[in-house]
């Protein structure tokens, strides 16, 4: 009775630390980079297209806090082969009211990029 | 006796391996690399992060809006500096210009700064029995621009006792030479707070 209930115990804490899985690809939490924990920033769905040869993204983030939060952001633009294929963009800096939903929009610098990363830092 | 100085010399010499510089790098102190894509808020001037902005922003923008089918031939402009501090508005042009050329998207002719070393160049090849005439650049053959690349950067400052409030506003427009008409044009605003 004993070892059963021990099994169990160390079965429950054995599932607490794996690790949760790796995102979906293609799934939005795949195209993103914390550089730490993200802190009530939710990231929602994000947008891609190619206009006049280049490629467009909008991503949304939501402030899920009641304080106004500043976070760093920027874009990394990958090839066919999942490399990237320009110079990293400049980390920039956004202000999020409490509450606020944003869209943060880019476009690729070069008409090789088919797919990016958006990596975010909160301070 | 013998054996004390082979210890010395052998713990000398451990000691001495240890010692050995394994990092890279000459001199110590505070100078270190930074990340020149790092937001910058050393102060609230313009700065370098402003800069790269204003080129990504308008670079892609243009790239992006379809005009330059072709690649066409574009000739840039000095950018006006209508603010009341020294900006090098022709790293602003020339950070631009490297962006549009990465993306294939145009080619540049000799702007006002490269002109006088252009032809000077041809004149040197042409008038100074130097070069073999086969090699010899012909004069006539420059290549006129399609489009004029011209703008400006303007900033509201204002101050309180407790703020300052630096607005920058950078425009850009690109001209047909032949037709006059503005056929693309975009602008940056760039607000920096400090609070004292």
């Amino acid at each position: 009775m004993g070892l059963k209930r021990f099994a169990v115990v160390a079965l429950a804490l054995l599932a607490g630390c794996a690790t949760p899985p790796p995102p979906e690809p293609g799934s939005a939490a795949s195209k993103v980079l914390a550089t730490g924990p993200i802190e009530n920033v939710a990231i929602g769905p994000m947008r891609m297209a190619r206009e006049n040869g280049f490629l467009t993204v909008s991503a949304q983030l939501s402030n899920t806090d009641t304080h106004n939060r500043t976070l760093y952001y920027r874009y990394l633009w990958m090839g066919p082969e999942g490399f990237p294929v320009a110079e990293v963009d400049t980390w920039k800096s956004l202000t999020l009211y409490a509450g606020q939903t944003s869209f943060v929009p880019a476009i690729a610098p070069v008409p090789q990029a088919v797919d990016f990363r958006l990596e975010i830092n909160t301070p | 006796m013998f054996l004390r100085v082979s210890f010395l010399t052998l713990a000398a010499l451990l000691i001495g391996g240890c010692a050995e510089n394994r990092s890279p790098v000459l001199g110590s102190g505070n100078i270190s690399y930074g990340d020149p894509k790092a937001v910058e808020l050393v102060t609230n001037e313009f700065g370098s992060t402003d800069l790269q902005m204003i080129a990504e922003s308008m670079t892609r923008s243009l790239a992006q809006s379809g005009v330059l089918k072709g690649r066409p031939v574009v000739q840039v402009y000095d950018v006006m500096n209508k603010t009341s501090e020294y900006i090098d508005t022709r790293e602003i042009t020339t950070s631009i210009k490297t962006q549009l050329m990465r993306s294939g998207t145009a080619r540049f002719a000799s702007d006002n700064t490269d002109m006088q070393s252009q032809v000077d160049h041809l004149k040197l090849q042409n008038q100074s029995g130097l070069y073999k005439k086969s090699t010899v650049a012909k004069t006539g053959n420059m290549i006129a621009a399609r489009y004029r690349l011209e703008g400006s950067i303007s900033s509201i400052i204002k101050r309180s006792n407790d703020y300052k409030d630096v607005f920058y506003k950078f425009s850009l427009q690109l001209v047909d030479v032949e037709s006059g008409l503005a056929e693309w044009m975009d602008e940056k605003e760039i607000r920096k707070t400090t609070e004292r």
